[in-house]
């Protein structure tokens, strides 16, 4: 890691480092995990499902469209878990270095704070469905070679966030979804707490770290902005598991999914998903509107 | 195999021409964010699951070894 071309990062997190230790808690003892999950609720929202909105989930019975909440469910908590497993992995390696030596107090509550969840994720996906899906495959060559340093330690902390604001668009929803069995409604109620002070501290780090770019070399930030208009398509696509149609009954998964990304009700859906996380770039200056 | 051919070239403009013997991961003509996309059309095309956990890189490095690993034939055919 190419640390020494970045200059040291400097945020004001006396705020969140108070809201993190005042809001503690034991992720342990926290939840009363029912002995299982009653069979006629859906295990995440119906209308966050990647089917919603389409003829393909009218065209499901009642059992399968059941089904494919809970795995759906149990993907989008494997998703969060191996999303935690990568950003964790790359905190680790830069806490306490020099570069990062002034938000490392912060960095100790985000390490921690995100082992937790992925306690309570992993919990609920191996007591009511037994398994976890598996990470999807990673390249070593990857598609990051072409930019200096800074934009990709730029990058690193901008697959954080962007992970970060998607997943929290579905447990802001689910927080609150009366359909939904209480354990499911509380594990994306506590994360959600949580990850608000996350995205705030990433958006931090982002504006920061994109400084960095744009004033070594302006040309670099359209494709930085071309990267991550890739990573959010991308990210939106693992939604779509073809594992989860199939455990859900539901046949010809792989042609089913293709028609699911291309689908208009889906592509508003994937606007809505992004919303946030579009304005944001756009305002920083790295927008989908620089991408030729 | 033309399907695979169309997959790696719209996603590569400026790519000219593809060799059979390139190598399409060190040359990222597929790189990490296409990758998922790429094994599910091999399964489409194949009928075959492809286990994440146990997949091995050099089958897919070029279409040689895509199309003698995945669709049993040379790539040109």
């Amino acid at each position: 890691m190419a640390v020494r071309e970045i200059e040291p990062i400097e945020l004001e997190l006396d705020r969140l480092e108070h809201m993190a230790e005042s809001g503690y808690y034991n992720p342990y003892t926290l939840f009363d995990w029912p002995d299982a999950i009653e069979p006629d609720k859906p295990w995440m929202s119906e209308s966050l499902t990647t089917l919603a909105g389409t003829e393909m989930w009218d065209e499901l019975t009642r059992e399968q469209q059941i089904a494919l909440t809970k795995y759906e469910a149990i993907n989008f908590f494997s998703l969060n878990i191996h999303g935690i497993r990568e950003l964790m992995s790359e905190v680790v390696m830069r806490i306490h270095e020099r570069t990062y030596a002034n938000v490392s107090e912060f960095l100790h509550h985000f390490i921690g704070e995100e082992n937790e969840h992925m306690w309570f994720f992993a919990q609920f996906c191996l007591r009511y469905g037994g398994k976890l899906y598996p990470a999807q495959p990673t390249l070593q060559a990857d598609s990051v070679e072409h930019l200096s340093p800074v934009a990709r330690e730029l990058v690193v902390f901008a697959r954080i966030l962007i992970f970060e604001e998607i997943v929290d668009h579905y447990n802001a929803y689910m927080a609150t979804d009366e359909s939904l069995p209480h354990i499911a409604r509380e594990i994306n109620r506590v994360h959600h707490q949580d990850e608000s002070r996350h995205v705030a501290f990433g958006r931090m780090i982002f504006t920061n770290l994109l400084g960095q770019v744009a004033k070594r070399d302006p040309a670099e930030v359209p494709l930085v902005a071309e990267y991550l208009e890739n990573y959010l398509r991308y990210s939106i696509a693992t939604l779509y598991n073809p594992a989860a149609y199939r455990d859900a009954g539901i046949p010809d998964a792989l042609a089913l999914r293709r028609r699911a990304l291309e689908h208009p009700a889906r592509h508003a859906a994937h606007e809505r998903i992004l919303k946030r996380t579009r304005t944001f770039l756009t305002k920083s200056g790295v927008g989908r509107e620089l991408v030729k | 195999m033309q399907a695979v051919r169309n997959f790696i070239l719209e996603r590569n403009p400026k790519l000219e021409q593809l060799d059979d013997d390139l190598d399409l991961i060190d040359s990222r003509a597929i790189n990490s964010l296409a990758f998922v996309e790429f094994i599910f059309l091999l399964e489409e095309l194949t009928g075959e699951s492809i286990d994440p956990e146990e997949l091995d890189l050099d089958d897919f490095r070029t279409l040689n070894a895509i199309g003698a690993r995945f669709l049993k034939q040379k790539a040109a055919s």
